[in-house]
């Protein structure tokens, strides 16, 4: 617990945080002190002048020689001030009530009184505060007041109303100190001043749609939901985000519609307060990529191939077909699953396909495993990156986290700037580099030697926490094979010195296995260096999906069951699963929730050349889709309920939102009536039920249940809620915070082991061959993705990276057709020369190129394709 | 050409003066203007980018400093100040015949695009009213008379520059 | 009397290398370097009394003796911003006796021990600027500037920097902005400059009259200076005389004494053109409230604060003379166009009220005013007093506070009728 002090409000005592913000203070003793400029998250600036008080502190008399209590002469703002023992303020004085009433008057002299058709209107701090602290009238004549522009756009996402706008920078101060994409300023100055953005696309940062929930008035709008409905007319339900690791807190807020014949249907996308998470922010996508949900194209009868052809079928036939393949196959199935589904959703998948006797169950992206590491020495219960600072260690590898989990990139960025030794260990420089105190290059492939040389330099005093570990000893003698230099000395050496240590590991460049040899070595340094078992220390693997770790602990893994229980003979990976499909081993294959034939080059050969049945699930007709024997249509996460679970192994809940489209089912179900078909039993009453089920079988979610999900605590600070003073926008979470399940090692006495972690292959490209790496972007054409189209403009072209030494050499400029040959297939785009991209590799973006990128790093020849003619 | 390449020394100059290159960004600029005659979009994101910044906080300082245009002017800018201690001894009165003998309002360009005349808050030289700053050069103490043959020697001075023509 | 500071009135070279060298030039800080300690010239500093010329005389020693020993850089920066109108002294100095504010510059570097000098200098003074980078080439030539300076072992450079034309960059913390290449918006303080000021770092920042005194002090002694002006005002003023008055200029004049505006106007300044009566002065620019002029104040002897019983200072001692003839409100729309003008835009009393302000004038000017606008006017203005982040917003209330109180006949005769003008 913090120091306290004591401070008198308003004659009152308080004991309260030395040295906290005096705003948040007074808050915590039940006390608002108004603000617009101020907000917890971003600190002070001290512009508005809303927060001015009577201030007192204590100060030596110099006759007497007793402390006393001086009053300033002038009020002084509250938000500049940190509590200190004897501090007096007084809040409710006739000289503070006239400061607020002209520092409104003034705020207002200039607003436009549009609150009828303000989309803050209801959620404004102004209004709120005008209406506790305001004048009744303004004395400003109407000619003498500024018209500005009512509709300005910074970049296509973002409107801004001038007129409104109250000046306070918090925009710009959240662009600048927390998004860290200085992209909004003041141009002009006095009342000429006014928000603009320069930067190409108009304001282009990832984290911009957050700026609109903190503008303390409606001067910030999404194009999403502006004009769009009324705070108050809407219903606000609690979901999850689904594009990410990192399980962010959200709401859909709905509201029913004539317009659309009676419906609900989801006006925004808001983010909820869990300080754990998300704090109060989401990314861009998250926000906006949600328009698939309510898309036309949506999948909304089951189909069935009749004569080559998807025709549409009733759920009887569909499901009767596909009992009956799976029944005819018996044991020679398997099923892919996206980490968008649920943990309901790939419980049951799971579950029928071991039902028929089959293991070949495999996660879709197949990169990233390791769940079962993760479960053993992931992040400690009660894991919070916020309180990650000075003293700490954070470690970022193989992985560029501003594009594959955006609110970790920025959180892991924070607790850099707060003082932590940020160490990023990748193929390629990314912006992460840029926080970082230690930047460690390494060959694609070499990570994992990388780690093993970290922990073999570490002298015997350092591994002195892990060295009574089963298996630790051996680990060392391995990892003592591989040699450190100096920077990776240091970074070993500071990892080891850290209070407390996080290791994010990635999968960039990496087969499964060997992202699961990297999350081993990981989970070695850090078990060595004493940083697992314990909240703020430990792993977190940055799955490629939103429910890997989900995935992962419902047994989408050949080596486990759910749980990470043993299997009697293991089943096949991703790569083996297509091969044996190819072969017609596998006679059915359940694809759910991924598109396999769009992301991975020979995909689509698999599936082309076998004589087995691809059942689908999904929500649109994908590429993967339209190759499939029968497609059955699921609901999306915001028509069914469910659970997700976070790369910190937080079980998270989404309710339903809408109405579900069509005739389409939740994932879960439409795999238990297929189950109930072949005798496995009735379906589930619903996924809570299910969820309880899962909590029976599954040891980690022992004791999850609806219930424990939906606990919620006061968050700090609270910006939520009631409360319009930081946020205007509501972001209170009422529907649960989740439970992150604790790992092994935070058990007494488990049996907890390490073992060696094997250094996989550095590839080596052959003459006139280079490296190729597929990379993650956050905006991508991935189907669900790519329905919105609000953020077409920011996805970028396809196109392959390649440094400019090597483009010298290849006689390439900027903006060349290139071709890559990977397996026979050949894929083109434009060369994007970039100093970031090491020489001899170059980068493909996944979901971007039309002829698909590899799954994981290869060699191929790369050449520059001559300019047809016309 | 870049302002780099028009400039590089002078740039480097300035650049090695701060201990941080943002600093140089108003010397930079000021390069920028003399170069183009005011500050384009391109030398704003030129400058962003030789003092590491986003051309958004470039464009900031642009508009916060009155001595810097983001907008072609006059070949020579006329500044007269109008401002209390100027107007206590005739600048308004001053400002207008200026205005008038050039057929231009205050903020307006002349035609040829030669002259732009702008009144100004003080510029340090109260006790020499009239006074103007042509392309921040003082004329004090002035008069009609002296503006005009001011105006004749800028013209001339501008006609000698011009490239040799025929008709 | 002989001038302390606008020395050329009496060595009409001294801007020249040789000549101010040849009268003494240099021999302060070259007295700084052999004999005194770093300490020991804030001491002496301190102990003349000298205080800031650039408005809030402030006593420059002890400025300097918030700085803290142990962190580095430190940095000195020279207020040559010189933007109230009616205010062109700085202009003079740097113009006719620039060697004497680069010595005083780096005296107070030494004494701080700072490695480098910024004059910030504003962007109208665009020769100017140029002529000092000039006088600094020549002093670094001279060894005063560079590495191991006079062989002290002391490093120190001297550098100008551009304004562009904004009054509140003369505010010292956004002139620290500016020179790091932002936005002139004042900080919030504390942290105060001589602790956290440009790039964080210790920073004393002074006027380039006040740093033009150090010189003489140093070769002459505290106590020679102390001689000069009156109690806690010790040493001479530059009087900027601008307005209604027959010789406008600066006229350097010891605090106290027989220096009294009458003195000023109507000695020095030849008195009112056309036989006008005066009418007010403005002591301190547009800055300060106005002073109606009567025999007390025209008589009263000038030293800081001898005008606090009328609500103003003398500041940077700007002294605008209005006569008979000038409309006062007019003289007030005048200064709050200006402040509404010059207003950063970053606090909300002083953006929304000068703008507010600029626009009841600009009503009462077009004769569309009535009584209740004078009450609003005034109201505006005090309801932004004590709630600004810098003086600039606090100054801005004088014009109106002041001018409605000294002469209200003024405005109500502007009610309903309009035309503010100079007559
Ligand atoms: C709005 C505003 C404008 C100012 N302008 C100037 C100026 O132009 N020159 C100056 O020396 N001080 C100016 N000052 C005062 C400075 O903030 C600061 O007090 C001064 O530079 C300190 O130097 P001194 O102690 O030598 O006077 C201004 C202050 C304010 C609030
Ligand atoms: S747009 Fe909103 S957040 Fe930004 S400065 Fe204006 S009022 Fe503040
Ligand atoms: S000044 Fe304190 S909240 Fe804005």
């Amino acid at each position: 617990m913090a120091d306290t002090v004591k401070i008198t409000i308003d004659d009152i005592e308080h004991e309260v945080p030395a040295g906290m913000n005096l705003i948040d203070a007074a808050k915590l003793c039940g006390v608002d002190i108004p603000v617009f400029c101020y907000h917890p998250k971003l600190g002070h600036d001290g512009n508005c002048r809303m927060c001015l008080v009577e201030l007192g502190l204590p100060r030596k008399n110099r006759e007497t020689g007793e402390m006393e209590l001086a009053w300033f002469p002038k009020l002084e703002t509250a938000c500049t001030q940190k509590t200190c023992e004897g501090m007096a303020i007084r809040t409710t004085t006739e000289r503070v009530t006239d400061a607020r009433r002209a520092v409104l008057e003034f705020l207002l002299s200039s607003h436009p009184l549009d609150c009828p058709i303000c989309d803050k209107g209801g959620e404004c701090p102004l209004q709120n505060l005008t209406m506790a602290h305001g004048p009744g009238t303004s004395r400003m004549y109407w000619e003498d007041r500024m018209h500005l522009g009512k509709h300005v756009a910074l970049g296509e996402l973002i409107f801004l109303d001038q007129e409104r706008c109250i000046h306070c920078a918090r925009c710009i101060r959240f662009q600048e100190k927390i998004a860290l994409d200085p992209v909004l300023g003041f141009d002009m100055r006095g009342r000429k001043q006014q928000i603009v953005t320069s930067s190409t696309p108009g304001f282009n940062s990832i984290f911009s749609g957050n700026t609109t929930d903190i503008c303390p008035v409606g001067a910030l709008t999404t194009a999403d939901f502006r004009f769009n409905a009324r705070p108050w007319e809407m219903v606000q339900v609690a979901t999850i985000c689904s594009h990410c690791p990192v399980g962010c807190n959200m709401s859909f807020d709905t509201r029913t519609d004539r317009l659309a014949g009676g419906r609900t249907t989801i006006r925004r996308v808001m983010p909820r307060q869990n300080e754990a998470v998300n704090e109060i922010w989401i990314c861009d996508k998250g926000r906006f990529a949600r328009h698939y949900m309510e898309h036309e194209e949506r999948l909304t009868t089951p189909l069935v191939r009749k004569g080559g052809m998807l025709v549409e079928a009733t759920w009887e036939e569909a499901i009767r077909e596909v009992a009956a393949q799976l029944k005819a196959a018996g044991p020679n199935i398997g099923a892919v699953a996206g980490g968008r589904l649920s943990n309901e959703d790939l419980y049951a998948l799971q579950k029928l396909i071991r039902g028929q006797g089959s293991g070949d169950l495999s996660a879709y992206l197949p990169n990233a495993t390791g769940g079962e590491i993760a479960a053993r020495f992931g992040v400690g219960v009660g894991t919070n990156l916020k309180y990650l600072g000075a003293g700490d260690a954070i470690v970022v590898v193989a992985s560029d986290l501003h594009e594959e989990a955006p609110i970790w990139w920025l959180r892991a960025a924070a607790a850099a700037r707060r003082g932590a030794e940020l160490i990023v260990i990748s193929g390629r420089e990314t912006r992460l580099d840029v926080e970082a105190s230690q930047s460690i290059r390494c060959a694609y492939g070499a990570e994992v030697a990388t780690l093993n040389a970290m922990l073999g330099s570490l002298p015997k005093t350092a591994v002195k926490a892990g060295e009574s570990l089963d298996g630790m000893a051996e680990a060392i003698v391995h990892a003592k094979e591989f040699t450190a230099d100096a920077a990776l000395k240091a970074a070993a050496k500071t990892i080891a010195g850290a209070g407390n240590a996080v290791i994010f590991v990635g999968s960039e460049g990496l087969t499964g296995e060997a992202s699961r040899e990297l999350a081993q070595a990981s989970a070695n340094l850090l078990a060595a260096t004493g940083h697992v078992g314990r909240a703020n220390n430990g792993l977190i693997i940055v799955w490629p999906s939103a429910n890997g770790q989900g995935a992962a602990d419902m047994g989408f893994d050949p080596g486990f069951g759910p749980g990470y229980q043993p299997v009697d003979k293991p089943g096949r990976s991703y790569g083996d699963i297509f091969a044996a499909l190819a072969d017609d081993v596998i006679k059915v294959l359940v694809i759910a929730g991924a598109d396999p034939v769009y992301d991975d080059l020979t995909a689509e050969e698999s599936i082309r050349k076998t004589k087995g049945f691809i059942v689908v699930q999904e929500m649109f007709l994908t590429e993967t889709a339209k190759l499939a024997d029968v497609v059955l249509p699921v609901q999306s996460a915001a028509e069914c309920e469910g659970t997700y679970t976070s790369g910190e192994r937080r079980v998270q809940r989404f309710y339903p939102a809408v109405e579900p489209l069509g005739e389409s089912l939740p994932a879960w179900l439409i795999t238990q009536r297929i189950g109930e078909v072949l005798g496995q039993g009735a379906p589930s009453v619903s996924a809570a039920v299910l969820l309880a089920e899962i909590g029976r079988n599954v040891p980690q979610y022992a004791g999850i249940t609806c219930q424990t999900l939906a606990k919620v605590e006061e968050q700090f600070p609270d910006v939520g809620g009631e409360d319009l003073y930081y946020g205007g926008t509501s972001f209170q979470n009422v529907r649960g915070l989740g439970v992150q399940w604790p790992t092994l090692a935070e058990q007494v006495d488990a049996p907890l082991s390490v073992a060696p972690a094997q250094a996989g292959e550095v590839l080596e490209p052959a003459d006139g061959e280079m490296i190729v790496v597929p990379v993650t972007l956050v905006y991508d054409t991935e189907a669900l993705f790519f329905k919105t189209q609000l953020l077409h403009q920011r996805v970028p072209l396809p196109h392959i990276g390649l440094n400019p030494a090597d483009a010298g050499r290849l006689d390439m400029v900027d903006g060349d057709l290139v071709s890559l040959t990977i397996d026979d297939h050949r894929v083109a785009a434009a060369a994007y020369l970039d100093e970031r991209v090491p020489s001899g590799v170059v980068t493909i973006p996944r979901r971007l190129q039309t002829q698909g990128a590899p799954l994981f790093a290869t060699t191929a020849p790369v050449v520059k394709l001559e300019k047809v003619e016309a | 050409m870049s302002l780099l390449e028009r400039r590089k020394e002078d740039i480097e100059r300035h650049l090695a003066k701060y201990p941080q290159k943002q600093s140089a960004v108003m010397p930079l600029l000021y390069i920028a203007q003399e170069e183009y005659g005011y500050i384009t979009e391109e030398a704003m994101e030129e400058i962003a980018s030789i003092v590491d910044t986003d051309v958004t906080q470039v464009r900031g300082i642009v508009g916060f400093y009155t001595m810097y245009y983001s907008q072609e002017k006059g070949k020579y800018l006329i500044q007269i100040c109008t401002d209390l201690p100027c107007a206590l001894r005739g600048a308004e009165a001053f400002s207008a015949k200026v205005c008038e003998a050039l057929g231009i309002q205050p903020g307006e360009t002349t035609d040829d695009g030669l002259f732009t005349v702008e009144n100004v808050m003080c510029i340090g030289a109260c006790d020499r009213a009239p006074v103007i700053q042509v392309n921040f050069k003082f004329y004090e103490n002035m008069d009609m008379d002296s503006f005009n043959d001011l105006i004749e020697a800028l013209r001339r001075e501008h006609d000698a520059m011009q490239p040799y023509s025929h008709e | 009397m002989t001038h302390i500071l606008l020395r050329e009135l009496d060595i009409p070279d001294i801007g020249k290398m040789e000549v101010y060298l040849a009268n003494g030039g240099y021999d302060g800080l070259k007295k700084a370097l052999s004999d005194h300690q770093p300490d020991d010239v804030i001491n002496i500093v301190r102990e003349s009394g000298l205080r800031g010329r650039g408005g809030a005389g402030f006593p420059a020693g002890v400025k300097w003796s918030f700085v803290p020993k142990d962190v580095f850089p430190k940095y000195v920066c020279v207020n040559a911003d010189e933007s109230e109108p009616g205010t062109f002294k700085d202009r003079q100095l740097m113009e006719n006796n620039p060697h004497q504010l680069i010595e005083g510059a780096l005296i107070c570097a030494y004494a701080i021990q700072a490695s480098a000098v910024y004059i910030y200098i504003r962007g109208e003074y665009w020769d100017i600027a140029d002529h000092l980078d000039r006088k600094i080439a020549e002093a670094r030539k001279k060894g005063f500037i560079g590495k191991n300076i006079l062989k002290s072992g002391w490093d120190c450079e001297v550098y100008t920097h551009r304004g562009a034309g904004a009054y509140i960059c003369g505010e010292e913390t956004a002139l620290l902005e500016s020179l790091e290449g932002k936005r002139g918006q004042p900080r919030l303080r504390p942290p105060f400059p001589a602790s956290e000021g440009l790039y964080a770092k210790p920073t004393v920042i002074n006027n380039v009259e006040t740093l033009s005194n150090v010189p003489y002090i140093l070769v002459n002694g505290a106590d020679a200076y102390r001689e000069i002006g009156e109690g806690d005002s010790p040493g001479t003023k530059i009087f900027c005389l601008s307005g209604c008055v027959n010789k406008p200029g600066n006229y350097e004049l010891p605090f106290g004494g027989e220096t009294t505006f009458r003195k000023l106007i109507f000695e020095m300044g030849g008195g009112i053109p056309d036989g006008k009566q005066i009418k007010a002065i403005l002591p301190a620019g547009a800055s300060a409230a106005i002073l109606p002029a009567t025999d007390e104040v025209l008589d009263t002897p000038i030293v800081y604060g001898a005008f606090r019983a009328w609500g103003t200072d003398i500041g940077s001692a700007s002294v605008i003379v209005l006569d008979e003839m000038v409309d006062i409100a007019w003289a007030a729309k005048k200064m709050i166009n200006f402040f509404s003008h010059e207003s950063c835009g970053q606090c909300t009393p002083c953006r929304e009220g000068t703008y507010w302000l600029s626009r009841l004038y600009k009503r009462m000017d077009s004769g569309q005013a009535d009584a209740g606008d004078i009450q609003t006017m005034d109201a505006v203005a005090a309801q932004m007093e004590g709630k600004c982040i810098c003086a600039l917003g606090e100054f801005a209330v004088n014009p109106v506070r002041a001018t409605i109180k000294h002469f209200p006949e003024d405005y109500e005769r502007a009610v309903g009728n309009g035309r503010l003008s100079r007559r």
